[in-house]
């Protein structure tokens, strides 16, 4: 052991470090679902195209305000500005127009239907991308490296990813959890999740918070996305496996977990940068043989309480 | 104060509301009386705007609300007590009472003296204000319930089966806190639902019979009963 720890003790470090960073944009996305999941009942496949098209919108603004010749930083703002457009965009037309037409039907129904919206902006965005790699690095060459020191090593690592993305992540997490425990619209949200027809009798407009439920979920993933646009080329199918990666956290988490969801971000992303590093092969399995293990044990989720379904 | 002219409703496709009309006067107290499945709970969630009817009308203060938004009947005044309580457990005991208040955007001094009102009323609550709903006994569950539903309904407060699961003598009891409810709130309508017609004839000014659907006019339902004890 100590051997190994010696020829590859850098080498761990830095799949950790990997790890975090994609933690943090997975937890991004998978909160958003979690959230949207818990008050509309609909498990939202396309959930991850907001994603892929944050991802490539805050890429397009990005380079459009450095060929502009604004400074460095504007491409920050760029992703900031991507996020919040594409989701509060995309977000309350695909409630109001497609899913509230679906939500008296059978489940299987509902993910057909999110599903086939998930294809169809799939190619939309090949449409408007293409299919070559974007490339939008700005944010990432702008903030430099940081030397993490690790079991005795040094590894330089770029600040964008693990620095900016966990503390985003983390504001994110501390954001969430005070609105939805301190604000009152936070408890309304809550109150839906728990018992929509009881917070319709206590004056809530259910419809309402469905609405705003989903754009919030939607801006999420959507800055996800565009924070994930500058630490990799952007190519098709980039929102399909963000989907599924964030199913996986959910699902381990249990539903309505919002800190569970940030510490099975963080197992997931370290398990399968752990797997990419060492055992390249096995990088596609190790997030759903964490979430089978863990369902195999606890099937309402590490953190979920077990719920008795209403009729 | 509220009226139901031949409500008509179905639930996954069957009738389960055939016509049921009914009158409740502005701070009476009247029973909806039927058996499990009569549709005493569905009458009431017909009320409460929670499901889309086939037929007839809803009037609150004469005004038809049939169409008007759920959420908004807590505007009208009206404060439903479900039967299974529907508390949100999570909450503490204080948050489930001020919820709907807050909802309405009361003024502090309106929320105050309705919250006042309530421990008055229900003097139990305070001491378990900060206490989470999820670990309530059924009994104090019953009473947040109540107290929630008091909050908004400043002119009709729907009770659903409020005895369901008390002992009786605990229920006895609580016939008694349905008469102090009725002289401590005097200007709120009660409409309270029962399976069992012995526990509220002494209290209600008018008794409503429902079966399969349909309200029963009194007197069929009195025969009906003596028939079957007797028979």
């Amino acid at each position: 052991m100590g051997e190994w720890f010696e020829q590859n003790g850098a080498l761990l470090g830095l799949a950790l470090l990997d790890g975090i960073a994609s933690a943090a944009l997975i937890f991004m996305v998978a909160v958003g679902l979690n959230l949207v999941f818990g008050v509309l009942r609909v498990l939202n496949v396309a959930h991850g195209s907001f994603f892929a098209i944050g991802a490539y919108a805050a890429a397009s603004l990005g380079l459009f305000l450095a060929s502009a010749g604004l400074p460095a930083w504007a491409s920050l703002l760029a992703i900031l500005l991507a996020a919040v457009l594409t989701g509060l965009t995309l977000g309350p037309l695909i409630e109001r127009f497609l899913l509230r037409r679906i939500y008296a039907e059978e489940s299987v129904l509902q993910l057909l239907v999110t599903f086939a919206l998930f294809m169809i902006l799939e190619d939309a965005q090949k449409l408007l991308w293409g299919v070559q790699p974007v490339s939008f690095s700005g944010p990432v060459s702008m903030m430099g490296t940081v030397d993490v020191p690790f079991a005795g090593d040094v590894i330089p690592y770029n600040t964008y990813q693990v620095i900016l993305l966990p503390a985003i992540a983390l504001l994110t997490l501390v954001g969430l959890a005070l609105f939805l425990r301190r604000t009152l619209t936070g408890r309304v949200i809550v109150a839906v999740t728990l018992d929509r027809e009881a917070a319709t009798a206590m004056g809530i407009d259910a419809g309402r918070i469905y609405l705003l439920t989903f754009a919030f979920g939607a801006v999420l993933a959507a800055l996800g996305g565009a924070l994930s646009a500058p630490t990799a080329s952007l190519v098709p199918g980039v929102g399909a496996s963000t989907i599924v990666l964030s199913f996986a956290v959910v699902a381990t988490a249990g539903l309505g977990q919002i800190e569970g969801a940030a510490l099975t971000a963080l197992m997931i992303g370290i398990g399968r940068s752990v797997a990419v590093t060492f055992e390249p092969e096995l990088e596609v399995v190790v997030p759903y043989l964490i979430m089978v293990a863990v369902l195999l044990v606890r099937p309402q989720g590490l953190f979920g309480v077990p719920e008795t379904r209403r009729i | 104060m509220l009226e139901l002219r031949s409500v008509a409703a179905d639930i996954a496709g069957a009738p389960v509301l055939r016509g049921v009309s009914m009158h409740l006067p502005p701070g009476g107290l009247v029973a909806l009386i039927g058996r499990n499945g009569a549709g005493k709970t569905t009458t009431l969630r017909a009320i409460m705007g929670l499901l889309p009817l086939r037929g007839g009308a809803v009037l609150v203060g004469g005004e038809e609300v049939t169409s008007a938004p759920a959420h908004h009947r807590t505007r009208l005044g009206i404060g439903y007590a479900p039967e299974e309580r529907r508390l949100f457990g999570p909450f503490t005991v204080q948050q489930n009472l001020l919820l709907p208040a807050e909802v309405l955007r009361l003024p502090p001094a309106e929320t105050a003296r309705r919250l006042d009102a309530v421990l008055t009323f229900l003097p139990e609550l305070a001491a378990l204000a900060s206490r989470r709903a999820a670990g309530l006994s059924g009994g104090q569950g019953k009473m947040v319930a109540l107290g929630r539903a008091l909050m908004v309904g400043t002119r009709a407060v729907l009770l659903d089966e409020p005895f369901q699961g008390l002992a009786p003598a605990l229920a006895h009891r609580y016939a008694d806190a349905l008469r102090g409810l009725h002289a401590a709130f005097p200007g709120v309508a009660l409409l309270v639902t029962e399976s069992n017609p012995q526990l509220l004839e002494p209290l209600v000014d008018t008794t409503y019979v429902i079966e399969r659907g349909e309200i029963v006019p009194d007197e069929i339902a009195t025969l009906k009963t003596t028939i079957t004890k007797h028979g």
